[in-house]
């Protein structure tokens, strides 16, 4: 394995691990203002787990609601930033999984949350190349499985250091994202070098 | 093969500069289509920090509530009615020309309780009368909640007093 191009953590995402780790130390505590601070950092993350899983806006924020309380009774058994992060995404995808089967009793919603973005907006002169790397970027994920499309898109939104146990979490069986690059971002990545654009990266 | 450059990146490669530069645009792709309401971590803490009380948690009486509650710092007049096992409660809010929020309520049944207004600031605190109204004249705008605890009794004081439990509403924007 070629080990010369692998990045290593960058101090201040280890920081990061320490500042989360001590902050759900202090929730465990009792301290509102840790327990605080952990859902400021971490909440968008759940929020693209939520939607990535096909939830309304109104659902997704009351399924937030619902993993963030839950997660109070469920700090004992949890040390580290990795674990913190595993479990919350793990928690949001199944109450998110829980809410849209029920919603789905109801009137059959079509799950392409990806068909339902936006286009993306026309923007000045100086947008132009940004937006065309953009639409590569769209185009490449939109070829993806729709597994890939939502591992991806939680990955994206989790700090690096964790990358391997919300992968682990999240079931994927092998070539995961963390130590290696894994399936999915591989055929991403390959589709994009082999955009018409040259949008190669 | 290498997970470089040249050829095509292996999934069993190391994750590399390109990837994780990939990483960071797909996060800001979604971040731009589809950002997490700014508010939310403000409302989720407001929950939270009423999660050790004996309460009970009123609902929204209808989801068209729901915008009307997010509706921040709007002109018009917004009323919304929320619904707990034991108590309706109904608030109307005016924007006074201060620029702050007067907001007016009513409990059904009509009762005395003890009504707190928890806003990021500072708390505020009023009693409904008898009929169960009651009112807020200056409220800041931004985050804030109602919590409507048992009223104290006072010395010949009559009147239906409700269940000994606090009712809490979700979050709303002023």
């Amino acid at each position: 394995m070629d080990e010369r191009r692998s990045v290593a953590v960058p101090a201040s995402q280890a920081d990061r691990g320490a500042r989360i780790a001590s902050l759900v130390t202090a929730a465990r505590g009792g301290s509102d203002d840790a327990l605080g601070q952990i859902v400021t950092e971490l909440s968008p993350l759940l929020w693209q787990v939520a939607r990535a899983a096909g939830l309304s806006s109104a659902d997704a924020e009351d399924v937030l609601q619902t993993v963030w309380l839950r997660l109070v009774s469920h700090l004992d058994g949890i040390r580290t930033s990795s674990a913190l992060t595993a479990w919350l995404v793990v928690t949001t995808r199944r109450e998110a999984w829980r809410v849209r089967a029920a919603a789905r009793r109801q009137f059959p919603a079509d799950q392409d949350w990806l068909a339902a973005l936006p286009d993306t907006e026309p923007g000045g002169e100086e947008r132009v190349v940004i937006d065309d790397q953009r639409r590569a970027l769209w185009a490449a994920i939109r070829l993806l499985s729709p597994r890939c499309q939502e591992l991806l898109r939680i990955i994206a939104f989790v700090s690096r250091p964790d990358y391997s146990a919300v992968a682990a979490e999240l079931g994927i069986p092998r070539g995961s994202v963390g130590p290696t690059r894994g399936r999915c971002l591989a055929k991403l990545r390959a589709t994009l070098a082999a955009g018409p654009e040259g949008s190669a990266r | 093969m290498k997970p470089s450059d040249g050829g095509q990146p292996a999934a069993d490669g190391p994750l590399d500069e390109v990837d994780l530069g990939i990483l960071g645009d797909i996060r800001q792709a979604f971040h731009e289509a589809d950002p997490m309401p700014p508010d939310l971590p403000e409302r989720i803490r407001f929950s939270l920090a009423l999660r050790d009380l004996e309460v009970e948690v009123a609902r929204l009486a209808a989801e068209e509530d729901r915008q009307v509650l997010a509706a921040r710092g709007a002109e018009q007049s917004r009323t919304v009615t929320f619904d707990s096992d034991s108590l309706t409660i109904m608030i109307r809010i005016d924007s006074n020309s201060d620029g702050t929020a007067r907001v007016d309520g009513w409990l059904a049944p009509p009762q005395r309780r003890e009504i707190e207004m928890k806003t990021t600031a500072d708390s505020l605190s009023v009693a409904s009368d008898e009929q169960g109204r009651f009112a807020f004249a200056r409220v800041p705008r931004g985050t804030a909640q109602l919590i409507v605890r048992p009223a104290e009794h006072g010395p010949g004081e009559h009147g239906q007093s409700g269940s000994g439990r606090s009712v809490v509403t979700p979050a709303l924007i002023l």
